[in-house]
């Protein structure tokens, strides 16, 4: 683990700082990463990370301060600068040619040349696949990554980053798209990059991973450096104060459930995924008013296009769905929506938001067609704008105003627009699938204050999270799936988390 | 795409400025005197009422398809055929123009008009349909009936359209369906109110309206990405959205038409040439999809092109280095990152703030 008794210094940065017009993204901050260690960067979104990162990197420039690698001073205002310095990072939205294989995604840019001038596809495969055994970082050099899951798009992001030499990799966030055994995974590649001699640094806000994985952990909160300390000296309740600013309930806090009549009633459904195989198979579900249902699970086995199917994004084939009484089957999404129910999708980007609009266009999606925000097909304008920069309040979202690109904002702030827009509908039925994915600490404690408000305010949630952690935390009942399939209903008080893994992995009692 | 400001009508002036360097070079190399044809170029694009009412003429037809570009591009559809659309409605027009005789002057009017925003709309129909149920690029079909409508109106007049046994043309339009034209020696003509109107309201159908936001929400900044999920997810039919922008987008189109014959040519003959719908997709582009930006896009556009064809008229420089100018000319005002330069000067900064109209 920790090499740190020669304390090399691979990375220092002193007294960054870089102003964006009306923020100060970074403030005199110093940072510094000793050779070998695996350094945790937390903070919440917004609080100056990847601003940081992204100065080491290369990509933004800085406004004042020195950067130092390996104790000698460098002057990184361009990407190439930092690669020939041994700097690697993986972004958190991957920069993947989706129709290029992984050894092709690897190469690109520094192929490898044969004698008559043309690229040497052999040595490049055959160059990823040793990197990839050495590593342990499991990539087939010829799989394309429209084919390839998440996981094996991200590797691929580690290998390109090797592939160049690099020496301090740079990950953004790397578990907020990975399913628990991905994280696993990845886990294990980062402990052999360290044990190559390898600096790690990991951007995330999930302090159970810090705790986990890291030597050191440094804290930002608005643009500075709150703490440095050991991991083993310090506690996650520590680290969420320092991110917060004050003290966060890891806990939810709520009162015992009062279920009342049922509002939604899933009888025998099956459902086919994209690639048109069986995805749920006989799924029998009720949630009442007053109660919050979790559904949990690793990621892939049915919740997902459970979820659409009572949505109305994904026909079903057959079963039936009833919505207080009425089979909704038939409905169109916009006939489901205005019967009551809301949903927050599992993928914000494309289905959740349109990044390309502006905040206020977004937050009025599901209300743009009533009074008072229009009246007769007219948009009132005035009213449009209160009204967003009331749900801009409420529920806490970041940006210099509601007339901003949402493009802009960080993937939190954007799961909060999503949020905002839907729980402030009043539904009666809420399906909220991952609603707090890639959300920080203090505003996941927000959200599930918001979804525990609205059942006690006697309306049903339906909630799915790949986190363990936050179904056990927030639902009133559980279910977990496997393979499109109920393998147990558990009250979250009564069961412990060794015996939901067995569930999540298929194993009845 | 960033919203169409005063910032961006600074670029247009930028480029032009830029194309006159270039073009000094050029007409110095072929032996003309630089000077005297930038004078004449504008002259011929804005002054006196003659010069300055063809330019509103040449921009008439280049509003209304820059308007159709931007509907339909907006709902996320990339609709190339605005062009063919305007073949259509032109022959129409001018068909309604001589084949009703009984009409009252706004009623003919109206009637011809109405007839062309249809046949138009009708046109981009085949397209919008196989993309919604078949998902067959409209990228594909609606070029493909370009070279379809060009033929099919040549064919219209050629046979049950046509009128003289010595040209290939329908009869001239009646009296009754003429659009006024106001000057003499200049085509200007009512079309350019009813362009100018159109911009407006869809400018106002856009922003302000429900209807208006349905057709965006899936499509805004996402040309040629329907159908997205986002508005299928929100419950905006988006198949709907998508059918609705084309039609509008090719009864506008047909509109262009109309304008053209009943404002200017007065009949649809083979040789009949237009372009306007190709030039509309450039303007479109460069008025930041948006109809008021389309609109002053257009209207630049149009004065480009009348002090070009001035100077082509005036003197002996030839027709083609004036189309290279004017080539320059919109690679110079394509050149977005013109304005990071432009915004180091603090005049620019506030005229800017000034006249965006910004929601905070």
């Amino acid at each position: 683990m920790a090499k740190n008794t020669n304390k090399t210094l691979a990375v220092e940065m002193k007294g960054i700082t870089k102003q964006y017009p009306g923020v100060v993204a970074n403030d005199d901050v110093d940072f510094s990463v000793y050779t070998g260690e695996i350094h945790a960067l937390v903070g919440e979104n917004g609080a100056g990370k990847s601003t940081l990162m992204k100065i080491l990197y290369g990509i933004e420039t800085l406004d004042d301060g020195q950067i130092y690698i390996d104790e000698k001073k460098e002057d990184i205002n361009k990407v190439d600068i930092a690669i020939n310095l041994g700097i690697g990072m993986v972004h958190q939205a991957f920069h993947l040619v989706p129709s290029f294989t992984a050894a092709e995604n690897i190469g690109l840019g520094e192929e490898p040349k044969s004698k008559n001038g043309l690229i040497d596809w052999e040595d490049l495969n055959n160059q990823v696949s040793s990197i990839s055994e050495k590593y342990g970082l499991k990539v087939d050099p010829k799989i394309r990554m429209i084919d390839a899951s998440v996981g094996i798009q991200q590797r691929t992001e580690i290998l390109k980053t090797l592939y160049r030499n690099a020496n301090i990799l740079i990950l953004d966030e790397p578990t907020a798209v990975l399913t628990p055994q991905e994280t696993d995974e990845l886990f294990q590649v980062i402990r052999s990059l360290v044990d190559e001699g390898k600096t790690v640094i990991f951007i995330t806000h999930k302090l159970r991973e810090v705790m986990e994985i890291a030597d050191r952990v440094t804290v930002m909160r608005a643009g500075k450096i709150q703490g440095v300390s050991l991991v083993k000296d310090t506690s996650p309740s520590e680290l969420a104060k320092q991110m917060v600013g004050r003290e966060v309930f890891l806990q939810v806090k709520k009162t015992k459930s009062k279920p009342k009549d049922k509002v939604l009633e899933v009888k025998d459904l099956w459902v086919h995924d994209s690639r048109g195989l069986l995805a749920v198979k006989g799924v029998n579900l009720d949630v009442a008013k007053g109660e919050i249902v979790g559904i949990a699970g690793v990621e892939g086995n049915g919740q997902s296009e459970l979820v659409e199917a009572l949505a109305g994004l994904r026909d079903t084939s057959s079963g039936e769905i009833l919505f207080s009484g009425t089979n909704i089957e038939e409905f169109s999404p916009r006939k489901r929506r205005r019967a009551g129910i809301a949903h927050i999708p599992e993928d914000r980007t494309n289905t959740g938001l349109n990044l390309r609009l502006d905040i206020w266009e977004n937050l009025i999606g599901t209300s743009y067609w009533r009074s008072p925000l229009s009246r007769g097909g007219i948009v009132n304008m005035k009213r449009i704008i209160e009204h967003s920069h009331n749900l801009k309040d409420n529920y806490d979202i970041r940006a210099p105003g509601v007339g901003v690109r949402l493009q802009s904002l960080s993937g939190g702030n954007q799961q909060k627009v999503v949020v905002a827009r839907e729980l402030s509908e009043e539904p009666i039925l809420t399906i909220a699938s991952q609603p707090t994915r890639g959300v920080d600490i203090g505003n996941i404690e927000a959200i599930h204050k918001q979804i525990v408000d609205i059942r006690d305010q006697g309306n049903a949630v339906l909630l799915v999270s790949a986190e363990l952690d936050e179904v056990m935390a927030v639902a009133d009942r559980v279910g977990v799936m496997y393979e499109g399939e109920f393998v147990a209903w558990v009250n979250p008080k009564d069961v412990d988390q060794s015996q939901m893994g067995l569930y999540m992995a298929g194993i009845k009692d | 795409m960033d919203k169409f400001s005063f910032k961006d009508v600074l670029i247009l002036f930028a480029g032009l400025f830029l194309t006159g360097i270039f073009g000094w070079l050029i007409l110095s190399i072929t032996g003309h005197v630089p000077s005297e044809i930038a004078k004449l170029f504008f002259e011929g694009a804005f002054i006196g009422t003659r010069n300055l009412t063809n330019t509103l003429n040449a921009a008439t037809p280049l509003i209304l398809t820059a308007v159709a570009t931007v509907v339909s591009f907006r709902v996320g559809m990339f609709n190339i055929g605005v062009n063919g659309s305007m073949y259509i409605g032109a022959l129409y027009a001018a068909w309604a123009g001589y084949r009703f005789t009984t009409l009252s002057h706004f009623t003919h009017v109206s009637v011809c008009i109405l007839i062309a925003i249809i046949t138009g709309a009708l046109w981009m129909l085949l397209p919008a349909l196989l993309k919604v149920y078949a998902g067959v690029s409209e990228i594909i079909t609606t070029i493909m009936l370009n070279f379809v409508a060009i033929l099919f109106v040549s064919y219209m007049c050629n046979g049950p359209f046509r009128a003289s046994p010595i040209a290939p043309s329908t009869p001239r339009i009646l009296e009754t369906a003429e659009l006024k034209q106001y000057f003499p020696n200049s085509q200007f003509h009512t079309g350019f109110f009813i362009a100018v109107f159109v911009s407006i309201l869809f400018y106002f159908i856009l922003n302000k309206t429900t209807f208006g936001y349905e057709l965006r929400s899936g499509g805004d900044g996402l040309v040629g990405f329907y159908p997205s999920r986002y508005s299928t997810y929100l419950g905006i039919p988006s198949d709907r959205s998508a059918i609705i922008g084309m039609l509008i987008s090719g009864g506008l189109g047909g509109l262009a038409g109309a304008v053209e014959v009943l404002g200017s040519v007065r009949n649809f003959y083979q040789e009949l040439f237009f372009n306007q719908g190709f030039d509309g997709i450039l303007i479109a582009i460069i008025g930041k999809l948006e109809p008021i930006g389309g609109m002053i896009s257009a209207l630049f556009y149009g004065a480009m092109k009348n002090g070009g064809l001035y100077v082509d008229y005036k003197t002996d420089v030839s027709r083609e280095i004036v189309v290279i100018l004017i080539s320059i000319l919109i690679f110079f005002v394509s050149a977005q990152k013109i304005v990071k330069g432009l915004e180091k000067f603090e005049f620019v900064k506030r005229l800017d703030k000034l006249f965006s109209r910004k929601v905070r």
